[in-house]
């Protein structure tokens, strides 16, 4: 089961708001878009622990953009859920509140805050508004309280105290583990522990040491009130029951030397969300839950990034063996997915592993008094099955930075990635603190980044820079380039029958713009050739008639020999060329086409 | 634990069933399982066990069992039953009537989905409003002293489902007289009871994903008393067991289908009972009637059975008597004569274990005012009793109950109360608003408990209380409410149940010093010491000119009439019966002639 879609309206920062969703929801965004509230919407329908005075939602609760309207306004908080119908036990707690019979079926649950029914005239104080919680489309129909329980959210906050929660026994994750434990140990073993206990037991109380320690305290106590008043004395362990012992097992670490007090905060972390995931397993598994959301807030706040990287892969992986468990009965199937993850985050080391239709991207829309989060998710973005394994192989941890990012400049390599932001330094626009990344897609497959920002993916202004490419015959490598993100970006026209300019043209409208060559032949033309000459010359062992050709270049950047000068760059290696000719960007030498995307994503983004 | 709605109050008392065969067999069942139960036999407790033991052990809340039964007065009686296991109520345990099933568990949830061309939100028609349709459309179709009743069309709409078949027009008159009724009921927005269950029918006949949902919820139906249920529920139950899964557990004795004139066919048990895929079980011990009195009701039957006594040894009386003097005579005999013998009889016997049992109302009437003379209570159940039997007396009835001492020892159970009341408000409430009405309720009971006081006060203060804002509020329970209104009518000055106790009202059974005055129909499932059975004359038992069909319902509504008895039958006539006329000596009964004879032949 997951949760298709959410909708929000008039609650927290967010007004009319709507997303899809996919199997797992990553939540990405900045601080104080409303992540949290986006989770805390959910516990409203979805979390059992939940008293009814925390339904009952206060002024402060509105969304803001209702200004002196939130009297009498209506909160709707609304989830609906699909791919529950082929286990019965799921189909029975949300068969009455399906809206779509499908295939697939989709059920809804609705958290409604509104003026109480029976009120004559408008709501005059929150006491005069209630909260109702129901199925499907008929606000009669009440939601179970029993499928609260049964399909729980259970939420994981941002900045818990693993180690206080590990060491109270009555919170501890570890408690179920170790009951399980203890009812599992057959008769035969606890006698044979306790007598081992016994034993050792007594073998310390027996010790001469001990005795003589005893009789010392034996005869102080009858010289001081005589035999009739004094009790015989011995030192010894006080007996101790087999249940006790085991509830006194410990987590222990690094070997079995130190506790888990000692251990480091991210330890203490990653142990209690083993525990918890283990947790899970066990509800589930005993039939005491149907199905888990499970929420985790800003889980980067206590874990190294390459641990909170294989930490949430592991919740966030697809089910694998879920079929080899075994129910006792056989009346229930096992059920396929009965997980559904939910972080928040801005880790970028999140976002680049999380699956990448799960991506839900909030952001703001409007300022002042109309401001409001707005939602993108890539749940229902057009991606094909290839562009999405193309996307998910290549977003790491850097790429991954496109997903908190104002704007976004796609470029081919990293020749781009270097000198782009020194010319936009130049030109006094700096990337990062206008939240713009620059996005290398190794290569020139544009189309499946362009649909992920797009309108139906994320979102996300963009720009997109590409070389000419220009070949012997015929048109130059980038018409088809282009012509191929200009059927993405605008599907309709027929681009086949345009020129070459036309082509270009139109793309430069739509934020794809192209050079005259290849970049390194055009940053020469642009004022750079003496610096590209001279670190040429520093980095490579040149014989003499290789300097001279070089010379040659910068004299007159009109008589390279395209090929061969790409061939001196790419011995140098093209990022550490790049990085080096960097320091000589400035305003003048920017290219033009560089300088065009760079205005354009900078006014996108304001 | 999860809480569940089970008790293991079961495994008590399965040990009883061991030694029957038959009873155990049901209880082990796995698959479907029809139950052919004759009378006394402990259907009810086998249903009841097995119900709580699917619960136990085979399903798991929000999974449960729908137990379906013909009447609200079974569905208390089932859940009374369950009440004694430490059953109740719970969302995974239904017990209601096939209506009550259809309007909740399937036009609600899913009607508007699939599209049914119902009115938003179901809206049931009152009594009223149905017969005033009814009668316009007759009349408008058919002129004035148009020659059908509404239950003529009521059968007719439940046992002709295929409307786009040949069958629908088999009588043109009741098929455009339906289509006009039904029209006139839409164009109010409105839907009747048979509504409910034809249109249950047509969205689990002609809507795939309704099945998997419904045997989701719902993986155990079981169905009471499966002889009255009728086509409708027929197909609905053979639809969602036989395709969509659901496990079925029915229980029935078509011997005792008397409802034929409504549209139920107790052929249809028969069936099921024949299918390869259903497990076919008999009862066979009867634990009610001496073996004399078992004996007795094959010949009248004209069946073999082969039932047996579980007691051989008891003995039972069986006369017939003549009093010629017609009704007023009877009834004389029966307070003069048969009641003080009867209590003489047997010690502790009281008045609560004799039954006068008839056919129609109207002979109550000259037994009730003979009883009244003689200074008899009685209890009345029948279409001229003071007031029906619906959810809402049933359960001020069982209030009162509760209130009159009931709460000592649980019986009835204030949760189930609770949880019926919240029943009557439409839509399902949300938390709040049934911790509301729980509250109000439990407060209210608390505040009116009583051993001693007279019934009208407390049905004044419930009504002021609690019933009457619900009704007042809800449309649908406007013929409840007016039930509820003859109940505080009759408890009235001058009314019929004037000066009636709490405790009395509290129930129909468990009331020692009420003699019991019933229908023939509406005493199945019930058993008494000592049967009367009165008016047992020609053209009355049966009617003059029945069809076979007819004549055959007649004989099965005598059978069951004479297997309601424990020790003791009486059958009394005057060889006449008042006609237009003056009298008319038609001779007794031929079922009377025909028992009295074969009797005397078998005991020969």
């Amino acid at each position: 089961m997951r949760i298709s879609k959410i909708k929000i309206d008039n609650f927290a920062n967010f007004s009319e708001f709507e997303i899809e969703t996919g199997d797992n929801l990553v939540v990405v965004g900045e601080n104080k878009v409303g992540k949290s509230n986006l989770i805390f919407a959910l516990q409203l329908i979805l979390d059992p622990g939940l008293s009814e005075r925390d339904r009952q939602l206060g002024l402060e609760h509105f969304w803001d953009g209702l200004g002196d309207n939130k009297l009498g306004a209506v909160i709707e908080i609304v989830i609906e859920l699909t791919d529950f119908e082929g286990d019965p036990r799921l189909l029975a707690h949300l068969g009455d509140c399906i809206v779509d019979p499908g295939p697939p079926m989709v059920s809804r649950l609705t958290y409604r805050f509104q003026p109480k029914a029976d009120l004559e005239g408008g709501p005059q104080s929150m006491a005069d508004y209630e909260y109702i919680l129901f199925g499907g489309l008929d606000p009669d129909n009440a939601m179970r309280p029993g499928l609260r329980r049964m399909l729980p959210i259970d939420v994981l906050a941002a900045l818990r105290d693993a180690e206080k929660d590990l060491a109270t026994w009555r919170h501890s994750p570890l408690r179920p583990l170790i009951e399980g434990l203890t009812a599992g140990l057959g008769e035969d073993d606890r006698d044979a522990i306790q007598e081992a206990v016994d034993t050792a037991q007594n073998t310390l109380a027996e010790r001469d040491e001990v005795r003589t320690v005893a009789q010392i305290i034996s005869d102080r106590l009858q010289k001081m009130v005589g035999p009739a008043h004094a009790t015989p004395i011995s030192l010894g362990i006080a007996p101790t029951r087999i249940d006790a012992l085991l509830r006194a097992l410990r987590l222990l670490i690094d070997g079995g030397a130190r506790g888990i007090a000692d251990a480091s905060l991210g330890t203490a972390n990653l142990i209690f969300l083993a525990l918890k995931s283990l947790e899970l397993d066990r509800l589930v598994g005993e039939g005491e839950r149907d199905h888990t959301f499970l929420a985790v807030e800003e889980p980067e706040a206590h874990l190294h990034p390459h641990v909170q990287r294989l930490v949430y892969r592991h919740f966030l992986a697809e089910p694998e063996d879920a079929a080899d468990e075994e129910e006792d009965g056989n009346e229930d199937p096992v059920p396929a997915t009965r997980l559904t993850t939910i972080l928040t985050t801005h880790s970028p080391h999140i976002a680049s592993i999380a699956p990448l239709r799960s991506l839900v991207l909030l952001r703001r829309d409007g300022a002042g008094a109309g401001d409001r989060t707005v939602g993108f998710s890539t749940a229902k973005t057009p991606l094909t099955d290839s562009d999405e394994a193309d996307l998910q192989r290549y977003i790491d941890v850097t790429r991954g930075e496109l997903f908190f990012a104002r704007g976004v400049i796609l470029v081919e390599g990293d020749a781009e990635r270097f000198l782009v932001p020194a010319f936009a330094e130049a030109l006094d626009i700096p990337l990062d603190q206008r939240g713009i990344s620059v996005c290398s897609v190794g290569g020139t497959n544009f189309a499946p980044y362009v649909k992920l920002l797009g309108p139906a993916g994320l979102s996300i202004p963009y720009v997109v820079l590409t070389d000419r490419d220009p070949v012997e015959a015929g048109s130059p490598l980038a018409r088809g380039r282009v012509q191929k993100l200009l059927e993405i970006v605008e599907p309709g026209p027929v681009y086949d029958d345009l020129a070459d300019a036309a082509i270009f043209r139109r793309g430069e409208r739509h934020g794809i713009f192209v050079n005259s060559r290849t970049l390194e032949p055009e940053l020469l033309g642009s004022g750079l050739a003496r610096r590209m000459g001279q670190i040429l010359k520093s980095e490579l062992p040149l014989r003499r008639a290789g300097r001279e050709a070089i010379d040659g270049w910068v004299a007159d950047p009109a008589t390279v020999d395209v090929d061969r000068l790409l061939g001196l760059i790419e011995r140098v290696g093209k990022g550490r060329f790049a990085q080096r000719l960097a320091a000589g960007a400035t305003e003048r030498r920017c290219p033009a086409y560089i300088r065009t995307a760079l205005e354009r994503i900078r006014d996108a983004v304001a | 634990m999860p809480l569940r709605s089970t008790s293991s109050a079961y495994l008590r008392h399965a040990g009883d069933l061991v030694g029957n065969p038959g009873q155990q067999a049901a209880y082990d069942s796995r698959g479907h399982c029809v139950v052919l139960a004759g009378p006394g036999s402990g259907k009810t407790k086998t249903l009841v066990l097995k119900l709580a033991r699917i619960l136990a052990e085979d399903v798991r809340a929000p999974r449960g069992v729908a137990c379906i039964t013909y009447s609200q007065e079974c569905a208390r009686e089932l859940t009374r039953r369950l009440e004694a296991l430490g059953l109740r109520d719970a969302p995974n345990l239904f017990v209601g009537t096939v209506h009550g099933f259809c309007l909740r568990h399937i036009l609600m949830p899913y009607a508007r989905l699939a599209g049914l061309a119902v009115p938003y939100p179901l809206s049931l028609a009152t009594t009223r409003q149905t017969d005033s349709a009814f009668k316009q459309v007759a009349e408008r179709l058919l002129g004035a002293g148009q020659p059908y009743k509404a239950h003529d069309m009521g059968k007719y709409r439940r046992v002709h489902l295929d409307r786009d078949g040949p069958d629908w027009e088999s009588d043109p008159d009741l098929a455009r007289i339906t289509e006009g009724y039904e029209a006139a009921l839409r164009r109010g927005g409105l839907i009747d009871f048979d509504d409910l269950v034809i249109f249950g029918n047509r969205l689990v006949s002609d809507h795939d994903w309704v099945l998997p949902a419904i045997q989701a919820r719902w993986p155990v139906l079981a169905v009471d008393e499966y002889q009255d249920l009728g086509v409708p529920l027929h197909r609905i139950v053979e639809r969602l067991a036989f395709e969509g899964g659901v496990r079925l557990f029915a229980v029935g004795d078509a011997d005792q289908s008397v409802y034929g004139f409504a549209g139920a066919d107790g052929a249809l048990l028969l069936e099921l009972a024949q299918r390869d895929d259903v497990e076919a079980v008999q009862l066979q011990l009867n634990y009610r009637s001496a073996g004399r009195i078992i004996r007795a009701s094959e010949l009248a039957l004209g069946e073999a059975r082969g039932y047996q006594p579980h007691d051989p040894r008891r003995q039972a009386v069986i006369e017939f008597t003549e009093r010629p003097g017609g009704l007023e005579d009877q009834a004389a005999y029966v307070v003069e004569s048969l009641i003080p013998a009867a209590l003489a009889a047997k010690p502790g016997r009281a008045l609560g274990d004799i039954a006068i049992l008839y056919r129609a109302a109207s002979v109550g009437d000259v037994f009730a005012d003979s009883l009244t003379a003689a200074g008899y209570d009685y209890i009345r159940v029948d279409n001229a009793a003071p007031y029906k039997k619906v959810g809402l007396t049933s359960w001020i009835e069982d209030c009162a109950a509760w209130c009159a001492g009931g709460w000592r020892t649980g019986r009835p159970q204030l949760a189930g109360l609770i949880s019926r009341w919240i029943g009557f408000r439409s839509g399902r409430p949300s938390e709040l608003e049934s911790r509301r009405m729980a509250r109000a309720l439990t407060s209210f009971l608390s505040g009116h408990r009583a051993d001693e006081g007279a019934a009208a006060p407390f049905v004044s203060a419930i009504r002021r209380t609690l019933v009457d804002p619900l009704t007042a509020s809800d449309r649908s329970l406007a013929d409840q409410r007016e039930q509820v209104r003859r109940m505080s009518e009759a408890l009235a000055e001058g009314g019929k149940l004037e000066g009636l106790d709490l405790k009395s009202l509290g129930g129909r059974d468990g009331s020692p010093t009420h003699i019991n005055l019933l229908t023939l129909h509406s005493a199945k499932g019930c058993e008494y010491d000592v049967v009367i059975m009165v008016g047992m004359d020609m053209g009355a038992m049966p009617w003059r000119r029945e069809t076979e069909d007819e004549l055959r319902e007649s004989r099965r509504l005598f059978y069951v009439g004479l297997t309601r008895a424990r020790d003791a039958v009486h059958m009394l006539y005057s060889g006449w019966i008042p006609g237009r006329y003056g009298a008319q000596r038609l001779g007794r009964s031929p079922f009377v002639e025909e028992l009295e004879e074969r009797l005397a032949a078998a005991e020969e």
